[in-house]
C-alpha cells in the first residue's frame, strides 16, 4: 500500500484501493475484530488492516479463517463481547457463511457487526455474478451499496453506528469496480476502542429455541421498520443529483453504475433532461422517496448492478425501464459504455436527446479481421501443478477429472479437469460420481484434485463424507504451501497467521489420516516420472478389494509466493532437432514458455519466461525437449 | 485539468504497478485520482487492462473514444485496447524493431490524428538486467517525449516508494533508460515541426 502524502495538505489524502479505503475505514470505526477468507474481489481487505495497525500500533486482532462461515461466527462471537468486529469475504464466500447470517439476523448483535460481501459484476473471477444485496432481503438486514472507494470508507462508519443502535449486522455490498478501483481517498482520524470483551448470558437470544426464534423474528421486523424509517429521511446516501423540474426522464441508480451514470450526463451536458436519484441503501427499501420520484417523471430507468434489487421492490412498475422489461441487459458487468448505449437508445426513443454514435465501428471492424488470439489464462511456467495434470493424464488418459476452485482450475487448459462448481466439489463430485456409477457395477477411474487451502476450507467434511460411504477414488492434493489465486495468503498448513505471526501448523498429513484414509503418499510433482508410478499404484489400491480412496498430496512450493524455493535445481533445456512440431507439449502440457515458430513447424522456448524447471523434458513423446550441455 | 489513460498487456507485465506509478505522479501533481484494476484469474497470463482517470470525474471506468493516452506493453492487447483512444490520443507501445501495427489500421489511426510513439522497453528492460522493469522503462519514456507532463524527480520519487527493495535501483535505470530515448524523440518531434 502507498505511504506517500500529499504535501502538507489537511485532510490526508491517500491513494487506496476501494479494498484498502474499506480496510481504512474499519480502522477509523475503531473495529477490533477483523476476520476473513480470501476471495476475489475481496481479498485485499485484511492486508490492509494489518498494514494500517503496524502503521498506527493497533491492538486489533485479524485472521484468516479457514472459510467464510467459520469467519462470520468468530467475527459474531467478538460482537457478542461487545466490540466492534467485521468479516469480509466474496459473493459466493456468503453463500458459505448464510447460515450465520440468516441466524444471527434474528439474535441480532450488540458491538457493531459488519459484513462486507465484494460482488463481482462480469464475472471477472468468480462462479455466479450473484448480487449480494438479495441475502440482505432474505436474512432481513440492513445493505449498504457504496458508489466509489470514498464512500465505502465512509459507509463502513455510519454502518457500525446504526449496526450498534439497531443491534443487527448490517450488510456492506461493494462491487469489482469499488473493491478494486484506485482513487485518492480522504483519509479521517482513527478511532481507539478499548472495549473490554463482556459477555451477558441471555439463553433466549443466544440460544434461542424455535418459541423464542418466533419472538425474535417480531423484533426484527420492527428493527427494520425503524431502519426504513430513517433511510426514508437519509440525505448521505440517497441523494438526488439535478432536480430540474422540466426533465421528463429520471434515473435511479446505485454503486458503481451510479458513477458511470454521472460522469456520462455531466460529460454530455443531460442535467436539464435528466434528474438521478442515487439510492445508497437498497433495503430497506426507501420506498416513498423512490415512488415521490417516479411520480414526478414520465419515464424512470433503473441502472443497477448486479440484479433488479431495487427494481423488485417498486410496486407500481408501470413507467419503469430496467432489467425486468428488458431495458438493461440481465447478465454481464454494467461498463460505463454499456451503460451509455443503453441510455442513448432510451433518450432517442422518448425523443429526449439524441446521442451520437460512437465513431469506432471501423477501427473495431479492422481489429476484428486481424482474428487476435483469445488470451486465455493459464498456469504460470514452471506451475508445480502443470506437473501434477500432466502426470495424471498420462497414468489415467481416460478418467473423470473433478477439480475445485483455485489457480488448477487452469488444469482445464491441460484438458486434465472435467468439474468446476463450487469449493470442496472437486471431492463431493468425485465421490458422488463413484456411488452413481457404482450403483450400475460400473467402475470408472476418477481422480479428483483439489488445493491445500480448499482443502482446509471445504475439502475436510467432503473427504470424510466419502471415506464414511465407502467412495473409491483418487485425489491429488496440489499443495503449492500458499492460497495462490487470491493474492498469496497463508493458510493453516504453513502456519502463518494473517499479520505474519506465527500460528500452529496443520499438516495435510495428519489432517488426511484423520479422515480415516488408510493410502496417504506425499510427492513432488516436478518428480512426473515418480508421481505418473505412483499414481498407478493408487488405482490398484482404489480398485483391491480392500480399496478405498488413496490420496497422493503432490508438494512443491508457489513460483511466484517461493521463487527462492521452488526452483532449486534448474535444468537449462533446449529443443533438439528431433522435434517435428507435432504439437503434443503444447496441447497436453501447455507451458507458455514453449510456443510453435510457425516457419520451422517446430517448437521454441521462450526464454523470457522459462523458469528453467526442466519439467517439459517429460512432456516431448519424441524426446525432442532435452537438457542443455 | 482531466486526463484518461488505458493500460493494456498481459497478466505479469506489470500493467497494476504501471497504473499506481501513474496514480500517484496524479496525485503529487494535485489532481484528484480515480481508475480501475482487473486482479485474480486474469493476472494469470490473460488479458490485463487498467483504467485511469486523473482530474474530477466520479466513474473509474473510461468510455471508447475518450482516453487521452494509451500504454501498451503487448501488441495484441494493444490492438484491443484501440477503441478506447480519442482523436488526436498518444499511444506509448512496447514493441520490438520488427513489431509494428497492421497498415490498415495505422491508416485508420492517422486519420484520427492519433500520436503512436514506439519504444523497445522490452529491449532497455534486458540490457538493464531485469525484465521485469520493461513497463518501468516505457514510463520513463512517456515523460521524456515531454508528451505525458509528469516532473522526472517526482517519476523517480515514486519508482523508488514504490519499487520492492531489491528492485529499486534497476528500475531506476530502466526509466532513466527510456527517459532518455523519449528526449531524443521529443527532438524529433520539435525538429519535424520546426524544419
Amino acid at each position: 500500500m502507498s505511504k506517500i502524502k500529499k504535501r502538507a495538505s489537511t485532510p490526508e489524502i491517500r491513494l487506496l484501493l476501494g479494498n484498502e479505503a474499506i480496510a481504512r475505514g474499519l480502522v477509523e470505526a475503531g473495529c477490533q475484530v477483523v476476520t476473513s477468507y480470501p476471495g476475489t474481489p475481496s481479498s485485499e481487505i485484511v492486508p490492509g488492516v494489518v498494514a494500517f495497525k503496524k502503521e498506527l500500533g493497533l491492538r486489533t486482532y485479524i485472521e484468516w479463517s479457514t472459510n467464510e462461515k467459520v469467519a462470520y461466527d468468530n467475527a459474531l462471537a467478538a460482537s457478542l463481547t461487545g466490540k466492534r468486529a467485521a468479516v469480509a469475504m466474496k459473493q459466493v464466500g456468503l453463500n458459505v457463511a448464510s447460515d450465520s447470517l440468516m441466524s444471527s439476523a434474528y439474535t441480532g448483535v450488540i458491538g457493531g457487526l459488519l459484513v462486507i460481501s465484494c460482488d463481482d459484476p462480469g464475472p471477472h473471477s468468480s462462479q455466479t455474478e450473484q448480487d449480494s444485496r438479495f441475502y440482505a432481503m432474505m436474512a432481513k438486514v440492513p445493505v449498504y451499496d457504496p458508489s466509489s472507494p470514498q464512500e465505502a470508507k465512509e459507509m463502513v462508519k455510519d454502518a457500525f453506528q446504526l449496526s450498534e443502535k439497531f443491534q443487527i449486522p448490517v450488510l456492506l455490498r461493494p462491487t469489482v469496480r469499488v473493491s478494486h478501483g484506485r482513487q485518492s481517498v480522504r483519509l479521517s482520524p482513527v478511532k481507539k476502542l478499548s472495549r473490554q470483551a463482556e459477555f451477558k448470558k441471555d439463553p433466549e437470544r443466544w440460544a434461542a429455541t424455535p418459541k423464542y426464534r418466533l419472538l425474535l423474528h417480531q423484533r426484527l421486523n420492527e428493527k427494520l421498520k425503524k431502519i426504513q424509517r430513517k433511510f426514508e429521511t437519509d440525505k448521505k446516501w440517497n441523494y438526488e443529483i439535478s432536480s430540474s423540474p422540466q426533465a421528463k426522464l429520471g434515473i435511479i441508480s446505485c454503486s458503481v453504475s451510479f458513477s458511470n451514470i454521472k460522469d456520462i450526463v455531466e460529460e454530455l451536458n443531460l442535467k436539464n433532461k435528466i434528474n438521478i436519484l442515487k439510492i445508497g441503501t437498497p433495503y430497506p427499501f426507501p420506498q416513498r422517496r423512490v415512488e415521490d420520484f417516479i411520480s414526478k417523471h414520465d419515464k424512470v430507468l433503473i441502472i443497477e448492478e448486479t440484479d433488479a434489487v431495487i427494481e423488485y421492490q417498486i410496486i407500481d412498475k408501470d413507467k419503469v425501464m430496467g432489467r425486468l422489461s428488458g431495458h438493461v441487459p440481465g447478465a454481464g458487468e454494467l461498463t460505463a459504455d454499456r451503460i451509455y448505449n443503453i441510455l442513448a437508445r432510451i433518450l432517442g426513443e422518448l425523443k429526449i436527446a439524441r446521442l451520437k454514435d460512437k465513431p469506432n465501428t471501423k477501427l473495431k471492424a479492422l481489429i476484428k479481421e486481424l482474428n487476435l488470439p483469445q488470451r486465455r489464462p493459464t498456469l504460470c511456467a514452471g506451475c508445480p501443478e502443470r506437473a501434477a495434470f500432466f502426470a495424471i493424464r498420462k497414468a489415467f488418459p481416460k478418467a473423470i477429472y473433478t477439480s475445485d476452485i483455485g489457480c488448477y482450475t487452469l488444469g482445464l487448459n491441460l484438458k486434465a479437469v472435467d468439474t468446476v462448481l463450487d469449493m470442496g466439489a472437486g471431492i463431493t463430485l468425485a465421490s458422488g460420481f463413484y456411488q452413481a456409477f457404482n450403483q450400475d457395477g460400473k467402475n470408472v477411474p476418477i481422480v479428483a484434485t483439489i488445493g491445500d487451502s480448499t482443502f482446509y476450507h471445504a475439502g475436510a467434511p467432503s473427504l470424510i463424507n466419502a471415506v464414511y460411504n465407502k467412495a473409491r477414488f483418487i485425489l491429488v492434493i496440489l499443495d503449492n504451501e500458499v492460497t495462490a489465486m487470491t493474492g498469496m495468503q497463508p493458510t493453516p498448513g504453513i502456519g502463518v497467521t494473517a499479520d505474519g505471526s506465527q500460528g500452529k501448523r496443520i499438516p495435510l498429513e495428519r489432517l488426511i489420516k484423520g479422515c480415516g484414509l488408510d493410502w496417504i503418499e506425499t510427492v513432488d510433482p516436478y518428480e512426473v516420472k515418480t508421481l505418473v508410478e505412483l499414481l498407478k499404484k493408487a488405482g490398484e489400491y482404489v480398485r483391491s478389494p480392500d480399496g478405498g480412496i488413496a490420496v497422493i498430496i503432490a508438494r512443491h512450493p508457489c513460483l511466484i509466493r517461493y521463487p527462492q524455493e521452488a526452483v532449486v535445481n534448474p535444468v537449462k533445456v533446449e529443443i533438439s532437432e528431433d522435434c517435428n512440431g507435432c504439437r503434443y507439449c503444447l496441447d497436453y502440457f501447455e507451458c507458455p514458455a514453449l510456443y510453435l515458430e510457425e516457419k520451422r513447424n517446430r517448437v521454441e522456448i521462450d526464454r523470457n519466461l522459462c523458469v528453467d524447471c526442466g519439467v517439459c523434458i517429460n512432456a516431448c513423446p519424441k524426446g525432442a525437449i532435452v537438457a542443455k550441455g | 485539468m482531466k486526463v484518461q489513460i488505458i493500460l493494456a498487456g498481459i497478466g505479469g507485465q506489470g500493467i497494476l504497478f504501471l497504473s499506481k506509478i501513474l496514480a500517484e505522479l496524479g496525485l503529487r501533481s494535485g489532481l484528484d485520482v480515480i481508475g480501475s484494476e482487473i486482479h485474480g484469474m486474469s493476472q494469470r497470463g490473460g488479458s490485463v487492462i487498467a483504467h485511469l482517470k486523473l482530474g474530477k470525474f466520479s466513474s473509474p471506468l473510461i468510455r471508447e473514444g475518450a482516453a487521452d493516452f494509451l500504454y501498451v506493453l503487448e501488441i495484441n492487447e494493444g490492438y484491443r485496447a484501440l477503441p478506447f483512444l480519442k482523436q488526436g490520443g498518444v499511444i506509448f507501445a512496447n514493441l520490438s524493431e520488427r513489431e509494428e501495427f497492421n497498415e490498415k489500421i495505422l491508416n485508420h489511426l492517422k486519420k484520427g490524428k492519433i500520436v503512436i510513439k514506439k519504444y523497445d522497453a522490452n529491449l532497455a528492460a534486458s540490457q538493464v538486467g531485469l525484465l521485469r522493469s520493461s513497463n518501468v522503462a516505457l514510463i520513463g519514456y512517456s515523460v521524456g517525449t515531454g508528451l505525458v507532463r509528469f516532473r522526472y524527480s517526482d517519476v523517480k520519487e515514486v519508482i523508488v516508494s514504490l519499487s520492492r527493495q531489491g528492485d529499486v535501483n534497476l528500475n531506476l535505470k530502466a526509466l532513466e533508460a527510456g527517459w532518455k530515448e523519449g528526449k531524443l524523440h521529443s527532438k524529433d518531434l520539435w525538429r519535424k515541426a520546426t524544419s
